[in-house]
């Protein structure tokens, strides 16, 4: 597991050109700095190969048609990937630049064709933390969505832990921890006390059930797990939808980072009874921490 | 499938893939027609079938964006089963095609596919280009009654109409203006030529669901299983071949045996509706690409605008003059003809040109696609058997001061070669030792051990004494399920021990 080489165990910051990039940029600089991790910006440059652009509509096909079509669209992809290629170079630089100003030690970019998802899929090995922005371009037209697709999808199929970012940066400074008592959670627990992603920053332990008293237990043992590792912690449980408590402690008591375990049930059961974590993930403004 | 391959495969590209399916819909209704007519049946038959096969392969197909529907060469392969037995016997046969089409998708029989060379897809596209120009000729011919001059300038004029009018606009598609305006002009002047009407039933509703009516015997499956068997790897082999082509057009992959099974559901349906077995087009496909259709959606819409028109412009359609059709037939004649290969027949290398000739040949004398495929295909295995054969060297040191004799053997041994090695060997010089080192060598098949069993004994006889070295790392190829590609030193073993 413990590889020396120097890029691994980073921070993979992916970015695309949309108003979440610069946030993302900081968020992930924030994470890359309390870590001691490098971080490297990852940029897809995703060709929607299956978009035809052409606004020949004669029909006719003559003499080596299939020869001429096959020449032209592939010199329309060229052109199309070179654009793409430079845009996205100068547009990482720029992220690299700023990411060095504010104090990070190693910072990388690197261009992927493909889409989204596959690039991930395939980055994982090696990424300590993925930091994305809650709606990337293909959702930003659409703003009544607070999640954008491909989020969704990456947060279900990574293994890592993953912080989802809104479109403007706040340095995290009070901690909310959504605590129901599962498997996950626990295991989210252990790994923040192990981790130095949030030393020195008050948690909050926050239990949303119908059943007062039910995670009483779970949670005297994460408070002092969490205690036992120099943090400073209180807790609190609460009667309600999950969702709707979380929602309305971030609103009153101003937390600016939310942790959470993420999908513990299969896709086919969120999809029928609804996911707490899609519906924490679509109701909360501010950075959340998804853990694995 | 995921909702987001569903979403990518369907929504990506909508308002070019509608249009793009429109444009295709138009240049499908002439070829659906056309080739009702080579198979024998009403023009209905080929027009169901278009509309059924497109939807239907539009949800099950592998390859998005590519047209299937009525095709020529399919129609090709049962116009003997239609003129012998009926058109019931065709649908019968239609959906025998599916079910056995269905099975070779589960058995990946796509794979097969890599045995297919460049030079025999060539040899199939340029076949087909001419079997479809050649099924115009029967109305261009003076013979034919109501073939008179008129037809003549009325082909050449949308001829000119279809590669002209683009020049001016790409904004509509040129068959459809050379079908409207050759109708009118036909109207107008009240001229008394060939129509689609003359050629047989359209359809005048949506198609219904029907059994094929045939006895359900043994005889009838003895007459239609030798023409569902041919019509499956007709059909499979266009679909594959098109889908390739429209995987390198595009960039981007499909799934061959989702193709197989799905040109296999597709045609069940169609032979219950009425409609004729069909495949992938490869000139179609072409226009809906060069249209900008690259999703399902593009499919879906040519089909169903397919019927829409014909179901409800029925009476116009009737009035279409056959040369508008013949014309639109030989514009998708030359587009789907490979030019570039007529070029390439000098500076290709001539085994690869004789292939690529020899499959283009015995498909347009015997109509059969398949019977050419399977030519090009054998003969591809005899050049490249007779060049892997060239690759055999066995050089020879004399050792023990002229007492004995050491052969070095290089290269690939089999059936090709085995002969070859068998003479290179001095079998009258007077020694008392032979040692034959193969250990640099292949013995791939049985024909090059009983090679070297050959030569062993032939020095035997001369009575000189024979020692073969290397022979279980020559042989280890020969094991039919050598297995040994994913072993650890297979690339030792393979590439010269």
């Amino acid at each position: 597991m413990n590889k020396t080489i120097d890029n691994d165990n980073k921070v993979l910051a992916c970015v695309d050109q949309s108003a979440f990039a610069p946030a993302v940029a900081e968020y992930a600089a924030w994470a890359a700095r309390r870590l001691a991790a490098p971080l490297e910006f990852l940029h897809v440059i995703d060709r929607h190969p299956t978009l035809g652009t052409d606004q020949d509509h004669s029909g006719a096909i003559g003499l080596g048609a299939q020869e001429a079509l096959l020449s032209q669209l592939s010199s329309e992809d060229e052109q199309r990937s070179r654009a793409a290629r430079e845009a996205g170079r100068v547009f990482l630089l720029q992220l690299r630049d700023r990411a060095l100003g504010s104090g990070v030690a190693q910072v990388d970019t690197r261009q992927r064709h493909g889409d989204v998802e596959e690039t991930l899929s395939g980055q994982q090995e090696g990424v300590r933390l993925f930091v994305l922005g809650r709606r990337g371009e293909a959702a930003s037209a659409d703003a009544q969505k607070a999640l954008g697709g491909h989020v969704e999808w990456v947060v279900r199929s990574m293994q890592r832990p993953i912080l989802t970012v809104p479109a403007q940066y706040r340095e995290p400074s009070r901690v909310l921890i959504a605590f129901d008592g599962r498997a996950v959670t626990r295991r989210g627990i252990e790994m923040i006390a192990a981790s130095p992603l949030l030393k020195g920053l008050p948690l909050h332990l926050l239990s949303a059930t119908d059943a007062p008293g039910r995670h009483q237990k779970t949670l005297d043992w994460a408070q002092q797990t969490l205690r036992t590792a120099g943090f400073e912690v209180t807790a609190a449980g609460a009667p309600g939808k999950p969702a709707a408590v979380i929602d309305a402690a971030i609103r009153t008591q101003g937390f600016d980072l939310l942790v959470m375990g993420a999908y513990s049930h299969s896709p086919l059961r969120s999809w029928l009874f609804g996911s707490n974590t899609t519906a924490l993930l679509r109701a909360t403004a501010i950075p959340t921490l998804l853990l694995r | 499938m995921s909702i987001q391959t569903l979403r990518q495969d369907w929504l990506s590209n909508v308002r070019n893939d509608l249009l793009a399916g429109l444009v295709v819909a138009l240049a499908l209704i002439p070829e659906a027609i056309a080739f009702s007519i080579i198979a024998g049946v009403d023009p209905k038959v080929g027009l169901y079938a278009s509309f059924s096969i497109a939807a239907i392969i539009a949800f099950v197909g592998g390859r998005p964006g590519m047209i299937s529907a009525a095709t020529g060469a399919m129609a090709l392969v049962m116009v003997v089963l239609v003129k012998e037995h009926g058109l019931q016997y065709l649908l019968a046969a239609t959906v025998l095609t599916g079910v056995l089409q269905v099975i070779a998708g589960w058995v990946k029989l796509g794979v097969l596919m890599r045995f297919v060379s460049r030079s025999v897809v060539t040899g199939f596209v340029n076949a087909l280009a001419i079997l479809i120009f050649l099924a115009q000729l029967p109305e261009l011919n003076p013979q034919t009654a109501g073939v008179t001059w008129h037809v003549y300038a009325m082909t050449a004029a949308g001829l000119g109409i279809i590669y002209g009018l683009p020049y001016l606009t790409k904004a509509v598609p040129s068959p459809l203006v050379t079908i409207v305006v050759l109708t009118g002009v036909s109207l107008a002047l009240g001229l008394d030529i060939r129509t689609v009407g003359d050629m047989g039933e359209l359809p005048d509703s949506l198609p219904v669901f029907l059994i094929p009516d045939i006895p359900l015997t043994f005889e009838t499956l003895q007459i239609i299983f030798p023409y569902s068997l041919t019509l499956m790897v007709v059909g499979l082999l266009e679909s594959l071949m098109t889908a390739t082509i429209v995987d390198e057009l595009t960039d981007t992959p499909s799934d061959k045996n989702r193709e197989c099974v799905g040109q296999g559901v597709a045609n069940i349906a169609t032979g219950f509706m009425g409609g004729m077995a069909g495949c992938a087009m490869i000139g179609q496909s072409v226009i809906n690409v060069k249209s900008g259709g690259r999703g399902r959606l593009s499919t879906l819409t040519a089909g169903v605008v397919l019927l829409i028109l014909v179901v409800f412009l029925g009476d116009w359609v009737k009035q279409i003059p056959m040369a508008a059709l013949v014309a639109v037939m030989i514009m998708v004649s030359i587009g789907t003809f490979n030019w570039g290969s007529v070029r390439n027949l000098r500076e290709h290398p001539a085994s690869s040109s004789v292939v690529m000739v020899a499959t283009v040949l015995v498909t347009v004398f015997t109509h059969d696609l398949a019977k050419g495929v399977l030519t090009g295909v054998l003969l591809s295995g005899f050049f490249f058997a007779h060049k892997v054969g060239q690759i055999l060297r066995v050089r020879s040191t004399s050792e023990d001061d002229g007492r004995a004799r050491r052969y070095h053997v290089t290269g690939q041994v089999f059936f090709a070669s085995a002969d070859r090695f068998a003479n290179a060997f001095d079998y009258k010089e007077v020694i008392d030792r032979v040692s034959i080192d193969v250990s640099r060598a292949h013995f791939w098949d049985i024909t090059a051990v009983s090679a070297l069993d050959k030569v062993v004994l032939k020095f035997r006889r001369e009575g000189t004494e024979v020692e073969v070295i290397g022979l279980n790392a020559a042989s280890a190829t020969m094991v039919d399920k050598f297995g040994v590609h994913d072993k650890d030193g297979a690339d030792d073993l393979l590439l010269g021990h």
